[in-house]
């Protein structure tokens, strides 16, 4: 499916699911066409006519086309027409015409003109709706499987706008100022692995690299929301210096819009330093990581063959015998239990990196943490609000589409029912003029 | 081959030799250095397999020992701003996109690099990021730095050759005939 829509009844609100795919949708005026011979029919004869035609001259290659188009003309009434067969090569040759047409046309005296429709089908709601205005097609949303992902049940539906709410509460929960969050889950089990909001300002170096995983550790168990731990642990966030003016402040603080201006007046604190590439997405990854570590910390170093490696063997290098490329990415249960039983150690039950994880992001990620991601391994990504100047999931880059890439992800944007806090406006744009505004300022 | 400066190659050197290190410690050997009036300031090596945490690249490293150093220096994020706008980063191999756009949000000044990374390139392989304008916005997000690709990329690829011949350790074990091979 590609739009999901579940309505909530207590409250009529509609929360919907859009698929972002990986490449944009093709204008209707780019879109191959092919040219078919078509006639108004009566609607009385309307069945007859398609029943004989798909005998005689079946749509092989068009089946997304439909064979009867329906018009409104005035008084109420509709007009149709029909394909009756694909026009030749050569335009007006109306002798390349299978024969059996010719009598169809000729015994119900039919008008044949030339007209076109789109050669393929669509591969998006968007597309679709601008075919039909050419000539209508059917359109099947793919029930599909982007590297596994099934579309959304009712109840999966449920479990990610319930997600996607907490991210949203977590993005509020810095003080007056609004900032981005990020949640990794594991669907599975519908348990949160990580969430953390942009640290910009709250930066805890670890102690010295020698004992980074320490610090790594100490400092995921006081950021994370692990399920048993509280979601209040999050909020590390200094206070900020109590701006009086609330509302233009509001979505400055989103790193992945606005890495620059977020930092601005920082209030300074001992423990916490600035960082300007601490974006949610970068943090929750990090958490992840830690919590790995501190979970699994006998396995060492097993499970990082991620990032560059077999790509880069494939790249720079022509091996005779390429190691083989592993994918994890589609483990069944089956596969897991097959592990087990095959390596003593508890691998089995750890994924590797997020694999198979979902990340909740209140806005599009911006092309820094996008290719994180995909380092990391989520297997789908869900964001409420897009960003126009850096967003790199469709509105600026579109990572998902970048063939390339060694890995994948499934984007889909969460509508909500309402808009944070104002209407009329998206928050993107509010974010837009507030920098505008304040780059003035800045200097 | 473009012939470089020796400074240029002797601080490539210094990034091959944080590649080395991190080869002795079972990482995708990848290593950089960022220079500062022809110093080398800070360093860092690929660090995913340690921390478990794919996104420890070496630039991501050298950037944090930075930024650690200069805020304990007491510099304020205008004087660091400025810091970074007058540093060049030397690394083995082509900053990935992710990288390549954090380099672009921090507005560093220039790129050294040794091999092209085919697959992940943020400057020129797959995203063009070391291209975007830096006129507009000062400090609103993304700049554009020089960017020189090449330098001793024969040394960068023959680390990255040692690391598949000794085997990587930490590759998952396969557990699935090859189907999917010819796609990849
Ligand atoms: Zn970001
Ligand atoms: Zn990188």
């Amino acid at each position: 499916m590609e739009e999901t829509v579940v309505m909530n009844e207590e409250t009529g609100e509609a929360w919907r699911i859009v698929n972002i795919p990986g490449k944009p949708p093709i204008p209707t005026d780019q879109q191959p066409t092919v040219n078919v011979y078509a006639s108004m029919i009566e609607p009385n004869l309307a069945n007859t006519l398609i029943r004989r035609l798909n005998q005689i001259a079946p749509l092989e290659n068009l089946r997304h086309v439909k064979r009867i188009r329906k018009k409104a003309v005035e008084g109420g009434k509709s007009q149709l027409s029909a394909i009756l067969c694909l026009a030749c090569e050569d335009e007006n040759q109306w002798n390349c015409v299978p024969e059996n047409v010719q009598e169809l046309v000729n015994s119900y005296q039919l008008s044949p003109f030339i007209t076109q429709v789109c050669k393929y089908a669509a591969s998006s709601k968007e597309e679709w709706e601008g075919q039909c205005k050419l000539w209508p097609t059917s359109y099947h949303p793919p029930t599909y499987n982007i590297n596994g992902v099934m579309g959304f049940s009712e109840e999966d539906s449920q479990s990610v706008f319930s997600f996607m709410k907490f991210a949203i509460e977590l993005a509020k929960s810095s003080e007056e100022r609004l900032v981005n969050a990020a949640v990794i889950v594991d669907p599975s089990n519908r348990q949160i692995i990580a969430s953390a909001c942009d640290q910009i300002n709250s930066w805890l170096p670890p102690e010295s690299n020698a004992s980074m995983s320490n610090g790594c550790i100490e400092q995921a168990e006081s950021l994370c929301s692990h399920p048993k731990s509280s979601q209040v642990a999050t909020n590390v966030f200094p206070l900020s210096n109590g701006s009086s003016d609330k509302f233009r402040k509001l979505y400055t603080n989103v790193s992945c819009l606005n890495p620059w201006r977020s930092s601005e007046q920082r209030p300074r604190t001992s423990s916490c330093y600035w960082h300007p590439l601490r974006h949610a997405a970068i943090v929750a990854i990090e958490v992840s990581a830690a919590m790995d570590r501190h979970l699994f910390p006998a396995l060492g170093h097993i499970g990082d063959e991620c990032y560059d490696v077999e790509d880069m063997q494939s790249s720079f290098i022509t091996s005779p015998a390429k190691r083989p490329k592993t994918n994890l990415t589609n483990v069944e249960k089956e596969d897991k239990q097959v592990l087990h039983t095959k390596d003593s150690c508890s691998i089995s039950e750890r994924p590797y990196l997020c694999t198979g994880y979902d990340i909740f992001l209140v806005w599009e990620p911006c092309t820094m943490c996008a290719m994180a991601l995909v380092h990391q391994r989520i297997r789908r990504i869900f964001y409420a609000f897009p960003n126009p100047k850096a967003g790199a999931l469709g509105s600026v880059h579109r990572l998902q589409g970048e063939k390339s890439l060694n890995h994948h992800y499934a984007v889909f944007r969460v509508l909500l029912p309402y808009e944070l806090p104002t209407k009329g406006e998206t928050l993107a744009e509010i974010a837009d003029k507030d920098k505008r505004a304040n780059a003035l300022q800045f200097h | 081959m473009a012939s470089h400066s020796t400074d240029t190659l002797a601080l490539m050197e210094l990034a091959i030799q944080q590649a080395k290190d991190a080869l002795q410690f079972l990482e995708v050997p990848v290593g950089c250095v960022i220079v500062q009036d022809g110093k080398a300031i800070a360093s860092g090596r690929n660090r995913t397999s340690e921390t478990r945490n794919a996104t420890r690249h070496a630039e991501m490293e050298a950037i944090d020992i930075l930024l650690e150093q200069w805020q304990r220096d007491g510099l304020s994020e205008l004087e660091i701003a400025e810091k970074f706008s007058q540093c060049s980063l030397y690394v083995t191999c082509e900053p990935c996109i992710m990288c390549a756009a954090a380099l672009s949000i921090l507005g560093i000044k220039e790129v050294y690099y040794g091999c092209a990374n085919d697959k992940f390139g943020g400057c020129g392989s797959i995203l063009s990021l070391h291209l975007q304008s830096s006129s507009e916005q000062p400090h609103g997000g993304a700049k554009g730095f020089t960017c020189t690709g090449g330098v001793m990329a024969s040394e960068a690829v023959s680390l990255l050759r040692s690391f598949y011949e000794q085997g990587n350790p930490n590759a998952p074990k396969p557990h699935r005939p090859l189907a999917r091979q010819a796609t990849d």
